[in-house]
Formats: C-alpha cells, structure tokens, sequence
C-alpha cells in the first residue's frame, strides 16, 4: 500500500495553476472527460470533470496545451506560465463523419483512465443506430455492449455482469431514477434529446457512487445552449419530441426545456376491440443554469414523467419519477473545485379496480432527499483527489390499500437514512501507470415511526417498536476500491481491479418481468444490506494507430444477502412481507470482448459475453446452486454503421443471445378435474435462444438556412424471427388428454419513420 | 390479478404478437404418487384419489393406483380403512366430516408411507350470488360476486369453484380476509383471460369451501404461477403442500356450499 500513499513534491521551481472550463465551442455545453496534456511533459495528462472544469500544475515556462475530445477537432494552443492562469478552452464540433457510438477508450487515451468496464455513449450517433420504434434510447444501445443484457425483448430493463434490474444505479443529474421505464419497459425514461452524456460503469464505479451492486449508469442532462435559440424535434409513429434551448443572458445563462409524449393510445381508440385501453406516457426535462461570477455556478435541473395505463374504467394504473436538484459549482482555489447539490427523487405508482360498485386502490411511493458534497483536489500533476459525502433521507412507502371493501391499513412509510463518506486518489505513477484508489465508507441506519418484525427461522421472534426521531440499527460497510492501468505499448495496456459495492435499498418483485407495480424496501433487522465483491482484469489492444481495438475484460463477482421470495408469497397483502423473504448469496463470473471500429466510412463494434449467474438461496431448490433468470451463457451483439455521403448513411444490429434460465415442468397430474404441472429443479431449462437484425437508414437532408431536417427509416426484426416472449403448457382443446406447448412472441417486422428537425 | 390486464394490454396492443405450437425437450419426469382428497361437511362417503404424475409428452389419462393402503383418522378416535372401488378412488365407510375436528390421512404405497392432516374450518354462510355487471369496451360484461361475511377473527380461507353453463372456470379463485377482515365480501369472481366470458342468460354455479391455511397456500401458489413466462406469474414450482413424504397433490377438509344464478 506504501507504493500508492507516495506522492511526490519535488520539482523544486515555482509553479503555477493553469485551470478553467472546457466548453463547446457551438453551444457553450460543459465537456466532461476532455483530455488536456502538454505535449513537452507526455507522462502529464488530465481530465474535466462533469462540469468541465480542470486544473494542472506546472513550473514557470512555455508549453503547448493540447486538448482533445472526441467528436471534437483537437485544440493546441502555445501557453506561457509565470503565474497562475484561468483558460476558458473552446472545442470545435468536428465533422461528423468519424463520430463512433460507443467509447472506452478514446485514441492513445487508455493511458489516462484507469476505470475499467466503462463505457461512454455518444449521444449524437447513437441516433444512427436501429431501434424498435425509431426511437432513440440509451439504455436500449447499452444493451448491444458486452455484460449488459437486455430484460427481455424491447425492453429497456437490462442487467449487468449477472446482477438483478433493480442493482443498477441509474441517476440522472445525480438523482436516483427509481424506475427507468415507460409503457412497460418498451421506452426508457431518458429522453435522448435532453442528454449529453452517458457512462455505464460495471461494477468498479470510483468511491462518489455507491448504493447499488452491478453498475452505475450516469446520465447527464444538456445544459442548454448559452450562445443561441434552437429548437429540436422529432416526430415518430409512436412518439414525438420537442426541445427548446437558449441562453436566458448570453454566456452567462441558459435553460432546455424537453418533452415527449407517446399517442400509440390515439390509434386504438380508433379500432372497437381496443377503444377503452388507455395507453400513454409523457415526460419533461428542464434544466437552467446561472453564472453567479467567474467561480461560482447554480445549475437547477429537473425530470418529470407520469405513464397511465388502463383498460376503460375497470383498470387504471400510473407510475412516474419526479426528480429535481439544485447544484452549486464553486472553484475553492485554483486547484480545488466544490459541487454541493441538494436532490430530491420522487417514485410512485397507483393501480385502481373499479368492477361495478367495487373499488380497490393500491399506493406506494419511495422519496429520497439527498444532500451530496464532492471535492476534486487537483493536488499536483500526478495526484488528482476526489472526496466528499452524501447523505439520503429514504421514505419509502411499500403497497398501501384503500377502497370501499378494505380495512384501513396498518402499514406505514419506513425512513432510513444513507450515509456515506468517501476518498479516492487517481495517481498517475508514471507515463505508463496509472491508478485509481479509494474508500467508501456506507452506513444505513433505520429511523423510528413504525415497528420492525424479527424472524427467526420463520418464527416472529421480537418486534422492534422504534419512536419517532429514534434510530434503529445502523449497518456500516467499508467499500474498498481500486482499479490501475498499465500502458504496455501505445496500442497495449493491461487493466485490472476490485471493488467492493454495498446496497441498501432492494427491490420486490414476485412477478418474473418487470413491473411498475415492484415495490421497493430498505434494510431491517432481517434484511442485511447486499454486498458485492468484484474483481476483474482486463487487455486492451489497439491496432493501426488504434483505428481497431479490441478490449477483453474477465471478471469475477461474489454476492451476499441477496433476496427472493417464499412459493406462494401474496407480497401486495401480508401485513408484513418482510416474513416472506428468503435469503442466500450468488456468484457471477465472465468473458467480455469488444472489438471496435473507431474509424473510415464504416465503423461499429462486435460484442461477445460468456457468462454464468447463479444464485443460492435458502429455501429454494433444496437449497442448492440454481441459474439465475438473467443467466445467459452467449450474448453477441454486432453494430455496423456505414456512412455513404454526407447524406445517407445505413445502419444494422444483429443480436443473439442465449435464452433466459427458466423453469419448465417436468411432469403433471390431475387434481380435481385440473391438469396441474410437476416441477424438478429451479431454472434447470432454456428458453429458445434469441436472435435478430435490425436495420435502420438515415437520410440528413442539406441545411436550408437555419433549419437541418433528418429523416430516419427503419426496419426491426428484419428477418421476422419469431422470438419467444412467453412459453405456456396447457391441454390441448381438441385432445384434452395431450398437453401443448404455446409460445407467444412479439415483434415481427416493425417498420417506423421518425421525421427530425433542428432550427 | 395485475399481470393479467398487463398481458391483455401488452398483447393487444402489440397487435404483432403471434401464437404456436412448439416442441420442446423436457427433462425426464420422475413418476410421483399424487394424493387427491377432501373430508367435507357434507353427508359421507368421501373420496380419496390416488394416482400417478406423468411425463408431458405422455396422455393425461393417468395411471391409478389401486393396491394401497388408505386410512382416514379423526381426533375422536374414529379409525377408517378405505376401500379401493375404482380407479384409483378409496371411499370412507364410516367416518364423518364436522367442523372443528382435525382428520389424519395415511397412505401406504409398497414400503413408502404418506401422512397428512386438516381441521375443518367453521363454516362461514354464503349468503347470496350477486350480479355485477362491468363496461368494458363499450359493452357490458359480468362476473359474479360471493356475498359472505368475513367472521371477526383473522385467518379465513376460502376457495370458489365456478362453472358457466356447466364448464369449469380453470381459474384458482382463493379469497383470504388479510385486507378485509371481518367485513362482507365485494371481491368478484374475476376471470383471467385464459378462463370464460359471463353473458347475458348464462348460468353460474358457485361452490364456496371454507378451506384451511395450507390449502389456501397450495391454490394461491397455482394461481400466482399461471400465465408464466417473461410477460408475468412467478417461477413455477410444485405448491406447497401439507402432505408429508414425498407425494404431490393436497388433503383438504373444508366446508361445502353451493348457488347457482342466471345473469339477467
């Protein structure tokens, strides 16, 4: 450990802080993870934070700055230090023919980021790449990238590295997005109009994230364009978009303001046999930010969106995210930068039955305000630290009941409150090493106003009445991190890491797909926070002046405290569902390949994943080893995009996937006049395999003045697999002495047309 | 319940979805005794059904079994072997169904011995059939709600067993009071869209049993599981039952009602 505490001082000459903000040069958007080196000091390098500042120091003298981004046209510029210096960087959009979807590591940039399973979307270009519905999703295009997989076709529900859908941390300007689907999972949340930047990290996220097991999935809105008015949209066959963006004072404050909504609900009312399904979401973005002076930045933002599903008055239900933060930049000194922000998330979903006279509501609700400070200490050249703490209020309200033939109900919100301390330290040993360490340190303590149930082998052993304003138990976990970087040759570097991740907020959900209706739960005396343990290696290799690169990671993840349910578990009425759960652990381990190419008219990725999830839990398959649902042996994900002209440009998606671990019968037999199935072990069978080609062609039609229209055709499911959503074992009507095997699939041949525009 | 209108929904509206027959490899069965019975508040004799589990691809005209042992004891001390009359069906001679009292089961197959046991529940009276009609895309439909009153105490179970114009209804209807204890029932009996439509002039028999805990486990298990797969139910596997060694199936001792109304 010595080795990474040593930090050195000695350069013996006076130094000077050159620090400032990396801007776009079109729009004045912050640009987060810009390169910046000195090309006469190559073992130097740094990167912007999220808001686009920088620091570096150096000695008195003459050097030429270069800063490099990708999309970006590379900006060099001869400085001269003798005392500190602010540089406001300006980037210039570049063509953008060479634009790459997916990016891990940009060119001889591997060199400068340790992190490894890290993968960063390019908002612009994920638009070229095919997706049901014409709508361009981030969470759908992450699903074509190795160790992330899909919850089930056209679904934005994924896992990762064999974690559960509810192990992902998913923030959108830092607030936990509780829910990341629409209409059932066929959209996500995130509308890509709003978003500049994405990045998945598989389980080695550095000490500021914490909270969930499997990956961080960090999405940062636009910020607006500080320097013009533009407006953005698109209208789709399903959906259609609108943004609006500008400075509110030029360059010193500007707002976006981004909505959607779906009609799918317009054409039904059109046929009879679907006229009362009632069908729909819409979603808001808004974010505004306001330069208070050269150090200081409030930047506001906010989500909102709300889905209604029903079938005319008989069933309704809702569900939707609220979320909202206020931040603050503040540049402490030339070397020290503060973000403070205040969040506030917001997930709920109501269901209604109405049948004749009847009527039957169920509530539930989960709000987290968030207090979050995070310093970047540019200490010296080879020392970058990162440290600070957050602290979530947690009131969480699982399914309540109301209606005209209920009880009242005894349940109540639970409160708990999430600390978290954390450090880390991106160390730059040498030209060729890097390393990035830390520690977080989580604590969740319960907090009093309900009454918490102990079990012990099934039994109710004590009930734990807690008062309000008192707390109860408090879990603290240390979370260690490391992950370092060694740069073999300029087209080779090894990476390597572990870190560990704890999870205090576990999602419920008896049904085998995604549903709004999942409820959420925090820990208790019987439910222990779940704890990851993850360690993986990885090569990158780079070929002709990395226009070619294959990246290769193998990891292997440990999983205590995980959760499941009992057989028959009515987890909506129990007065108590915490006397339904089970308990066990899970390991994960695999392969990941990723060749890309980065570069020329054609560019694109092959992604392949060999992987094994199982889980033990008590109480299930006689308390032996089982696969996990998500566990899928082959995942190959191929992405091409061909750029013809300036005009057209064609692109396809071919997947195939192993199918999910599934549990089919055995045998059956009759009980009372019914056929009912016997069952062996627990996910011991497959579904057929899954596989399909997308294709998708762009057309981007000459600017006219001021506006830029594009038109986007494309085709799912190309070839019309028949892709099994559902298999079901029935008798046969014609033969009720045989039984039949029913698979249902969706989504032969979607065609969609999305129109955009931009003025 | 929720899956079902989401699979409705999901299906509808994607309008695209597409259903067939498919052959599967299965894993091999293994063959496990199945034990079918019920003691019930109704006049004797009653029936034990004793067959065998079978491989999918097999007929589901099953395989009885006829030379066991069966044995039906209560906590009154009365002891009755059954007697083999048919198909693998053993009838009681002399014991009789009340409630309160608690009925053992034996049953020797070979050398391998099954025991189970059930207290018959109170009867709770089923007062009325009531008719409730619904919209439902601009046409009226029905279903039929049981009107009982929950009694006081926490705990009851009941099951309904619905036929339409004489055709079972193969949804598991299973009520407890966890939400509306004590109260009348307003619950319908709401069909899944796998059981049958209720229209206008149709006939429907209701049978209410009042049924103890673990049989209420075993039917919510079913129903919870069916319609499994991606699109909603839980992983399946086997309910959970209260026979003890090894045999599949459920013994019950719960109390019988039966009405019957038209839909007008």
């Amino acid at each position: 450990m010595l080795f990474f505490l040593q930090v050195q001082f000695s350069y013996g000459q006076d130094k000077f802080v050159l620090n400032g903000n990396v801007k776009d040069q079109a729009t004045g958007e912050a640009m987060i993870r810009a390169v910046l080196r000195i090309e006469e000091l190559p073992s130097l390098g740094v990167l912007s934070n999220e808001y686009g500042f920088y620091a570096i120091s150096l000695p008195r003298g003459k050097y030429t700055l270069v800063v490099s981004q990708l999309g970006y046209e590379k900006y060099k510029e001869r400085i001269q230090l003798d005392s500190n210096l602010i540089l406001t960087i300006l980037l210039k959009p570049a063509n953008t023919l060479k634009e790459v979807v997916v990016e891990s590591g940009r060119k001889n940039d591997n060199l400068l980021k340790p992190q490894m399973g890290t993968e960063t979307l390019n908002l612009n270009a994920i638009s070229k790449v095919p997706v049901i519905f014409g709508e361009k999703d981030i969470l759908k295009t992450l699903q074509l990238l190795p160790g992330v997989k899909s919850a089930g076709e056209g679904n934005s529900g994924f896992y990762v590295r064999g974690g559960a859908a509810d192990q992902n941390l998913i923030l959108l300007d830092e607030a936990p997005v509780y829910n990341a689907s629409h209409l059932l999972g066929f959209f996500s949340t995130f509308n890509s109009d709003a978003i500049k930047d994405a990045t998945l990290i598989k389980g080695n996220g550095p000490a500021q994230y914490g909270g969930r097991l499997s990956s961080v999935l960090d999405v940062k809105m636009k910020e607006g364009n500080n320097q013009d008015f533009n407006v953005n949209g698109g209208l789709g066959l399903i959906s259609s978009r609108l943004s609006i963006e500008g400075p509110l004072q030029k360059e010193k404050s500007s707002f976006i303001l981004s909505g959607r909504r779906t009609y799918a609900d317009v054409f039904l009312r059109a046929s009879d046999e679907f006229k009362d399904n009632i069908l729909y979401f819409y979603d808001l973005n808004m974010k505004a930010n306001y330069k208070i002076d050269e150090k200081n930045k409030i930047y506001l933002s906010g989500y909102f969106g709300r889905d209604e599903l029903g079938l005319g008055d008989a069933f309704g239900i809702d569900w939707g995210n609220k979320t909202g933060t206020i931040r603050w930049n503040r540049i402490v000194s030339s070397r020290l930068f503060l973000n403070t922000s205040l969040i506030y998330s917001d997930y709920n979903y109501n269901v209604k039955l109405k049948n004749g006279l009847t009527n039957f509501n169920i509530n539930s609700n989960i709000k987290d305000l968030n207090l979050k400070q995070d310093y970047t200490f540019y200490f010296n050249p080879k020392n970058t630290l990162r440290f600070g703490f957050n602290s979530i209020l947690h009131n969480i309200t699982p399914s309540t009941f109301s209606g005209t033939v209920i009880n009242s109900n005894p349940k109540r919100g639970r409160n708990g409150l999430e600390n978290a301390l954390y450090i880390s330290n991106y160390y730059k040993a040498s030209d060729n090493l890097s390393v990035d360490y830390g520690l977080r340190l989580s604590a969740y303590s319960l907090m009093g106003g309900d009454a918490y149930n102990i079990y012990e082998k099934d039994l109710l052993v004590n009930t734990v009445q807690l008062d309000k304003q008192s707390f109860g138990k408090t879990y603290v976990n240390p979370e260690p991190r490391i992950t370092a970087n060694y740069r073999v040759t300029d087209q080779t570097s090894i990476k390597a890491g572990y870190a560990r991740n704890v999870q205090h907020l576990h999602l419920l959900s008896n049904s085998t797909a995604s549903s709004p209706s999942d409820q959420w739960i925090g820990n208790s005396y019987n439910i222990k926070p779940e704890i990851a343990d993850q360690l993986s290696v990885g090569l990158v290799q780079g070929w002709k002046n990395n226009t070619y690169e294959l990246s290769t990671e193998l990891y292997y993840k440990n999983l205590q405290n995980q959760l499941d349910y009992k057989d028959g578990a009515e987890i909506f009425t129990l007065a108590d569902v915490e006397s339904a759960l089970l308990f066990g652990v899970g390991r994960a381990y695999g392969l990941e390949l990723l060749w890309k190419k980065k570069e020329g008219v054609l560019t694109g990725w092959i992604s392949y994943t060999l992987s094994k999830t199982e889980r033990k839990i008590n109480g299930i398959n006689q308390n032996n080893w089982y696969n996990a649902k998500q566990d899928r042996t082959h995942d190959i994900s191929i992405v091409g995009i061909y750029t013809l002209n300036s005009r057209w440009s064609i692109s396809s998606v071919f997947v195939y996937n192993t199918g999910d671990a599934v549990t089919f019968p055995t045998g059956k037999y009759s009980i009372q006049g019914q056929t009912l199935y016997q069952y062996a072990s627990r996910n011991g069978n497959r579904m057929p395999s899954n596989h399909r080609m997308d294709l998708s062609v762009t057309y981007d039609k000459k600017r006219k003045k001021r506006i830029q229209e594009s038109w986007n055709f494309s085709l799912y499911n190309v070839y019309g697999r028949e892709n099994a959503f559902q298999i079901n074992f029935q008798d046969d009507p014609k033969d009720l002495s045989r039984t039949q095997i029913i698979q249902t699939s969706l989504f032969r041949w979607v065609p969609s047309v999305t129109y955009q525009f931009k003025f | 319940m929720l899956k079902k209108y989401f699979s409705t929904i999901l299906i509808g509206i994607f309008l695209l979805g597409c259903e067939k027959e498919i052959q599967l490899a299965l894993d091999p069965n293994q063959s496990l005794l199945v034990i079918d019975g019920s003691i019930t508040d109704e006049v004797g004799p009653y029936y034990i059904k004793l067959s065998k589990s079978n491989s999918i691809s097999a007929s589901s005209n099953f395989l009885a079994m006829t030379n066991a042992l069966v044995i039906v004891k209560d906590n009154l001390g009365q002891i009755d072997t059954l007697k083999h009359e048919k198909e693998g069906l053993y009838k009681t001679n002399k014991i009789k169904g009340i409630y309160g009292n608690t009925y053992y089961l034996e049953v020797q197959v070979a050398d391998k011995k099954y025991t189970a046991n059930a207290t018959m529940p109170q009867k709770v009276a089923l007062d009325s059939l009531r008719i409730n009609p619904f919209p439902f895309n601009s046409e009226v439909r029905y279903n039929v709600i049981p009107v009982y009153t929950d009694p006081i105490q926490l705990g009851n179970s009941y099951r309904f067993i619905q036929k339409i114009n004489d055709t079972l209804d193969q949804t598991f209807h299973v009520f407890n009071d966890n939400l509306n204890n004590g109260k009348v029932n307003q619950r319908p009996l709401r069909g899944g869209s796998d059981s049958l439509e209720v229209k206008l002039k149709d006939i429907v028999a209701v049978e209410m049993q009042c049924i103890t805990r673990p049989t209420y486990l075993y039917y919510y298990t079913l129903y919870q599981q069916s319609g499994a797969g991606p699109g909603g139910g839980t992983t399946p596997s086997n309910p959970p039952t209260n026979i003890i060694g090894g045999a599949l199936g459920i013994f019950s001792a719960h109390t019988v009602q039966r009405k019957q109304i038209q839909i007008k």
